[in-house]
């Protein structure tokens, strides 16, 4: 309470610099949704063309209509304190007031693009927990202020539980007691986790944005691709291999370099802060971005690893949290690669209750579903290919490969898939290349879904599914009698477990 | 029966398993409400399809009419077939501390939420179940979309009781959330 200068009781709007921001969160929002109208408007313009103009006519209409907003939308933004909570009044046409009372408030998370960066200034979201949930953003503070708009809420909100809060909410009360810094992703860590990327999914992504992009462009792709490629086709028709190992060549550069500059943006500086009650996150080249985890929202923890990121002995560490809304799912689970193994049982530990930690028996699945495995991605597509003979002729042939495939991947997901369980926490353990682990207590889980089909039906088998507030764990193909002791099991933990699960 | 778990403190097979709970069949009034609304769906799906043909500018429409029709009165035999045999396959049963639904003829799934994982309770009506006075009772869980639980086809008079006792209990069974 030291910081007096600022006096949050008057309502305020926000610094003037946030007309700007707003503004271009409009702009972004209506981009996103527009650029394909956009861009064909810029490359496929002819003049004369009264539709044409018709679309500039609206795109500016819409630029005008979001500048307009913007700016009201500053204008009727207000923030104040009042009577222990946090109060926003706002709304253009119509008003709204949100109202966090402290003792509810569980996280205050600040964020930074670009622009915040330039003006000093940051974004704050504050997260409520509870029945009815909530949740507050303030697209702008300036820094000094948003400090000590938090420095006040947590230390009213230890104050308000010191006097009138059973020992349990003492305990969840907002952390402020110190912290370690647990991780700090080092300029080669971050090489390392750059390198060791999913590329396939880069790839997946860079082919998927340009087939949309060129088909908003051009009504008729085949046509185009044609046209633009005439030379280079009848070059590659005498010299297919060269064109092969070309255009492999140039695909697995421009996805590497994509996934390279991809985890540059998202994990540059990475810094993971641990404390008593939590864990606190910054991470980021232009968007600066700040998640607080509590601890007791955290539901389950993963951790994978491929390959690569093995041979640097680094792990994706995947903490689920409970979210309050919807809309801030993203922010539910937070990633953070190039964890090692320690750094890994460090957030494990503080986590779950570590005289469970201990090493269990693996119990493993039943290997019948290598069959299936093979059967839908080797035989059926076999198969399908095969009798489409007529229409691809001896391209067929290449399908069979699906079969050797098949076999390989239903060995090595049936060797890898394992689950464990004690009294206290259940693991599953999978991964097919890579391996990845999930973990959570068992008196979180919500839900529990025993499923059968026609196929597990007959071979006594099932595939348990559980339920956490953060995401599901699945343990397939299992004998039917070990699903039931399992489900009967975790359904008596979680109703007799009287402790919160968040 | 083998223990497969021997870690853990209480034997599984000593807790109260799916023997001899007394599961309910849905009120069979739901069975007519399915099948009048896979009806009109293919009705509609059928008036499109005519709709289609008619408009567009192809030659041959005896053979569009054929091809269309005979693949919705194909799916339309299906799904109709699959709603009467899956009927039966739509259980619940209320226990002591959870709520158990069973459904599937070919994919079986039994859900079970705790009572004291239940986030609140509603009833639902569509205007065919209006017809026939039956609801759907749907119940949120923090576990997100695919773990609610919703059981069609509760006579009024019985729903509203259902839903009071799931609320009790949930009430009950709780831990407070602060």
């Amino acid at each position: 309470m030291e910081q007096n200068n600022h006096d949050f009781s008057i309502p305020q709007r926000q610094p003037s610099v946030a007309i700007g921001i707003i503004l271009i969160k409009f702009f972004r929002m209506t981009i996103r949704a527009m650029w394909p109208i956009l861009v064909s408007l810029i490359i496929g313009r002819r003049a004369g063309s009264t539709f044409d103009d018709i679309i500039l006519y609206v795109v500016i209409g819409f630029a005008a209509y979001n500048l307009i907003g913007s700016v009201l939308t500053y204008f009727r933004f207000y923030y104040y304190i009042k009577d222990n909570a946090i109060v926003l009044d706002k709304g253009v046409l119509k008003k709204t007031r949100t109202n966090i009372p402290f003792e509810r408030i569980q996280t205050i998370n600040f964020s930074q693009n670009l622009l915040h960066r330039l003006f000093n200034v940051v974004s704050v979201e504050i997260d409520s927990a509870g029945a009815n949930k909530s949740e507050i953003s303030i697209d702008a503070l300036s820094k000094d202020e948003a400090i000590a708009l938090r420095e006040y809420i947590i230390a009213e909100k230890e104050h308000l539980i010191s006097e009138s809060g059973t020992e349990e909410e003492k305990e969840i009360s907002l952390d402020r007691s110190p912290s370690e810094l647990l991780l700090h992703l080092t300029p080669s860590d971050l090489l390392k986790v750059g390198v060791s990327q999913n590329h396939l999914r880069s790839m997946g992504i860079i082919f998927a944005f340009v087939f949309t992009t060129m088909n908003e462009l051009t009504n008729d792709i085949g046509d185009f691709v044609s046209d633009q490629f005439t030379q280079f086709e009848s070059f590659a028709e005498h010299n297919t291999l060269f064109a092969f190992v070309v255009s492999a060549i140039l695909v697995t550069v421009i996805s590497f370099l994509f996934s390279l500059g991809n985890s540059l943006l998202k994990y540059y500086d990475l810094k993971l802060w641990m404390s008593k009650n939590g864990l606190k996150l910054v991470r980021g080249l232009l968007n600066r971005e700040e998640v607080t985890i509590n601890r007791n929202k955290v539901q389950m923890v993963s951790w994978s690893t491929n390959p690569i990121r093995k041979l640097f002995k680094m792990y994706t560490l995947q903490i689920a949290q409970a979210s309050s809304s919807e809309v801030n799912a993203h922010k539910s689970k937070i990633n953070v690669p190039g964890s090692y193994k320690e750094q890994l049982a460090k957030v494990i530990n503080m986590v779950f209750p570590s005289e469970y930690l201990g090493t269990e028996v693996k119990h493993s699945i039943s290997p019948v579903i290598k069959f299936r495995i093979v059967l839908f991605y080797g035989v059926l597509p076999s198969l399908v290919a095969l009798s489409a003979w007529f229409l691809i002729q001896d391209t067929a042939f290449y399908f069979l490969l699906a079969l050797p495939l098949s076999f390989f991947l239903g060995q090595a997901y049936h060797k890898k898939r394992s689950y464990e369980i004690n009294e206290e926490l259940i693991r599953s353990n999978g991964g097919i290349v890579g391996t990845e682990n999930v973990l959570t207590q068992i008196h979180k889980i919500q839900a529990v879904k025993v499923k059968q089909s026609w196929y597990q039906r007959r071979k006594q088998l099932a595939t348990i599914k559980l339920y956490t507030a953060a995401g599901e764990m699945s343990i397939p193909y299992i004998r039917l009698s070990e699903a039931l002791q399992l489900e009967n099991f975790v359904l008596y933990r979680v109703q007799t477990d009287k402790r919160e699960w968040m | 029966m083998i223990n497969h778990f021997e870690n853990l403190s209480i034997d599984p097979n000593e807790l109260p398993g799916l023997e001899g709970i007394n599961f309910k069949l849905i009120d069979p009034n739901y069975l007519k409400v399915s099948l009048i609304s896979s009806v009109l769906f293919f009705v509609i799906l059928i008036g499109g399809a005519i709709a289609i043909i008619e408009f567009s500018d192809i030659e041959e429409k005896i053979n569009s009419y054929l091809i269309s029709m005979s693949v919705i009165i194909i799916l339309a035999a299906v799904n109709i077939t699959l709603t009467i045999l899956g009927f039966k396959k739509k259980q619940y049963a209320l226990r002591q501390r959870d709520i158990i639904y069973t459904k599937g003829l070919i994919w079986s799934v039994r859900t079970t939420v705790p009572f004291n994982r239940i986030q609140h309770a509603e009833l639902k009506q569509g205007p065919i179940e209006r017809l026939y006075k039956i609801n759907s009772l749907k119940l949120y869980t923090a576990g997100g979309q695919s773990s609610d639980l919703v059981i069609p086809g509760l006579p009024d008079k019985d729903a509203l009781s259902m839903k009071d006792f799931v609320l009790k209990k949930t009430e009950e069974d709780g831990t407070k959330q602060s």
